[in-house]
């Protein structure tokens, strides 16, 4: 089951390679894989970013609600670190989606 | 971003749109303060107390974080956070372009930060005592050497991180709000749900009625209620780290505490 999952996954991926072999007109230009493959990256780099960002900023609200719960006076201060915290993690994927808008719109790498 | 989003309605020929609408949130904020204290009254009422309350806000938040010392910095502060906030929601209007939502007006904000409190740590310790804050919290001594040289890089790169870090947040989050709302948009419009269900099928009006209403309720009822508390939190975050940036220049090297970790 997991291997033919891998194996879909390894097909899907390579999909657009495939696509531009059967094209040998808009392949002969050096590098024309760039443009779809571009896509596919921005596509995944997000995939990764907001999930891996939800892991940390979920560990952080959990640290604060517990410490929040535990210390219902300092709420409101553990609430400012809190969110501080998570805009410095949130700006992590935030640079991931700068990039992953680039690899799009600006599309730097021609090829 | 052209690919995708819907270009303001009112655009000035040969200036950018984003400039066109710094000057109107110019002219909201200005014709705001204009109100606010046209006549002021020992006992505020309407405008005047609206802003007070405002300005207290701010007031509080920099006796928290600053201390009471760093009210003279309020101007700089409420100016910044007053400036976003009203582009962030000025963004959510339709057919209206946000300044905040392009990378040369985060820039700039943030660069004016990078700039200002650079200035106020030397004007209020001096050149050298400031400069001391790049070699790390350590006492000077012959054995410290090697590691408070090693610090400056890092302290170099960390300081260079931070405007790059503040730009990228508050235009990352704006545009990354307003490709989410151009998406789905484009999803219901005319050439999408909405579109269909007018098309006058019955699978269409079926399928694209009931995926248009949701989509309708979805948009109203979660995106634009979230997109108004991230355009509040990205402000109050510009203003946090601002303040964060003036403390931990402002603050003498004994108990520098982790302030130069933030970045």
């Amino acid at each position: 089951m997991r291997r033919s999952l891998m194996l879909a996954a390894v097909f899907v991926l390579t999909v657009p390679g495939f696509a531009l072999a059967q094209a040998p007109a808009a392949a002969a230009a050096t590098g024309s894989w760039v443009g779809p493959f571009g896509v596919l990256v921005a596509g995944f780099a997000m995939a990764f970013a907001a999930g891996l960002c939800a892991l940390g900023q979920g560990k952080a609200i959990a640290a604060a609600v517990d410490a929040m719960a535990r210390q219902p006076g300092a709420a409101a201060r553990i609430q400012t670190a809190m969110i501080i915290g998570l805009a410095l993690i949130e700006s992590l994927a935030i640079y991931v989606l700068v990039v992953a808008m680039i690899l799009l719109f600006v599309q730097p790498i021609k090829g | 971003m052209e690919a995708i989003e819907h270009p303001p309605i009112f655009r000035l020929p040969g200036i950018p749109d984003h400039v066109t609408y710094t000057w109107l949130v110019m002219l909201i904020l200005a014709a705001v303060a204009f109100v606010a204290s046209r006549n002021i009254a020992l006992v505020p009422r309407g405008a005047q107390n609206f802003m007070e309350v405002v300005l207290e806000q701010f007031n509080g938040l920099i006796d928290d974080v600053i201390g009471p010392h760093g009210r003279r910095y309020l101007p700089l502060i409420a100016t910044l956070g007053l400036f976003i906030l009203t582009g962030n929601l000025l963004s959510l209007v339709p057919g209206v372009a946000g300044p905040t939502a392009n990378l040369n007006t985060t820039a700039a904000c943030a660069l004016v930060v990078f700039f200002a409190y650079h200035y106020i740590g030397i004007r209020t310790q001096g050149l050298l005592t400031y400069l001391d804050h790049f070699t790390g919290p350590m006492a000077w001594s012959w054995g410290m050497l090697p590691i408070k040289l090693l610090m400056i890089p890092i302290e170099i790169v960390s300081h260079l991180a931070r405007p790059l870090s503040l730009t990228l947040r508050l235009f990352g989050n704006m545009v990354g709000g307003h490709i989410l709302l151009a998406i789905i948009f484009f999803l219901m419009g005319f050439n999408g749900l909405i579109g269909w269900a007018l098309s006058g099928s019955v699978a269409g009006a079926a399928v694209g009625g009931i995926g248009g209403l949701i989509m309708i309720a979805f948009t109203v009822g979660f995106l634009y209620p979230l997109k108004i508390l991230v355009s509040f939190l990205q402000a109050f975050i510009f203003v946090m780290l601002t303040m964060l940036y003036i403390a931990g220049a402002t603050e003498h090297g004994e108990h520098a505490e982790h302030s130069s970790e933030h970045h």
